[in-house]
């Protein structure tokens, strides 16, 4: 057994509840990943991972690191970020992903992602091609004799761009 | 500030580039000739705007002594994320790619630990 395997099951045991009892929870975060286009509140959740409320919580927020209506939230807002690359309206994609108010979502939108949904889509919907500076050095690069880089052309965008398979 | 690029030291970038894409799936992305090595870059062939990662020759000696303790310590270089690490399991091992650790729960994600034959341990996971 490598020394990562046995640092592995030394901190799973230390931080994590027993196998059972995380995959009851994985039940609920599937749930969550299924059914966030409707209406569902913590007691849905925990109904489904066969725990009562409070203990689904506090077992949820152990193993992810947040609770279930933060998850429930990031969720929605992803799947928010696909539908805004489509041409249905903000207030459509916000029903679509679960939430009940335009204002809240764009509220959250912003929130988690530092832009609105409409700047999101104008600016992040369509991918950008890359640019010459994306093309840094690295130190391990560096420490390459100067004579390696003579033979570097520039190139051009259109050139970086060019995916050869 | 963004994260745009990242990297990993491979021994060999021919035999690297053979097997980010060949067996893994990745897509090249760039290659540029520097001398002796290439400025190599794949990436995810479902996000093929995303991160970059570099397949970074190892040009600075001291690394392969880096590289070396974390490969005998088991230690992953870096880790991919994947949507069923079960799957990936059986298709790379189908493919003949060897793992140290084979798929294993973490609270609530699932890991596994493969060997890229070039130098490095990586992760896969899937939350």
């Amino acid at each position: 057994m490598t020394y990562y395997q046995q640092q592995f099951i030394s901190i799973r045991e230390k931080s994590f509840p027993k196998d059972y009892l995380c995959k009851q929870v994985i039940r609920g975060k599937e749930f969550i990943d299924s059914h966030f286009h409707n209406p569902i509140v913590l007691q849905d959740i925990a109904q489904e991972a066969y725990f009562s409320k409070f203990h689904f919580l506090r077992l949820f927020k152990l193993i992810y690191g947040k609770t279930p209506h933060q998850y429930l939230t990031e969720v929605r807002i992803e799947q928010a970020k696909q539908l805004l690359k489509t041409d249905i309206t903000i207030s459509e994609v916000c029903f679509a992903v679960g939430f009940d108010s335009v204002s809240s979502f764009k509220g959250l939108f912003k929130r988690y992602t530092n832009v609105t949904p409409s700047t999101y889509r104008r600016q992040y919907a369509y991918p950008q091609p890359i640019t010459q500076s994306s093309l840094r050095f690295l130190p391990y690069f560096l420490s390459l004799k100067k004579s390696n880089f003579q033979d570097i052309q520039p190139r051009t965008n259109t050139d970086l761009c060019a995916s050869s398979n | 500030m963004k994260i745009k690029l990242t990297s990993i030291l491979v021994d060999d970038q021919a035999k690297a580039l053979h097997f980010y894409t060949g067996v893994l799936g990745f897509v090249k992305k760039t290659e540029i000739p520097m001398g002796e090595h290439k400025w190599l870059t794949v990436v995810s062939s479902e996000e093929q705007n995303g991160v970059e990662l570099v397949l970074e020759p190892m040009g600075f000696p001291p690394a392969k002594i880096y590289q070396k303790a974390l490969y005998e310590a088991g230690i992953p270089l870096t880790a991919f994320h994947v949507d069923d690490v079960t799957k990936e399991y059986e298709r790379l091992d189908k493919a003949g790619v060897v793992f140290s650790m084979k798929p294993t729960r973490m609270g609530g994600a699932m890991l596994a630990v493969f060997d890229d034959t070039c130098g490095n341990h990586i992760q896969i996971f899937q939350v």
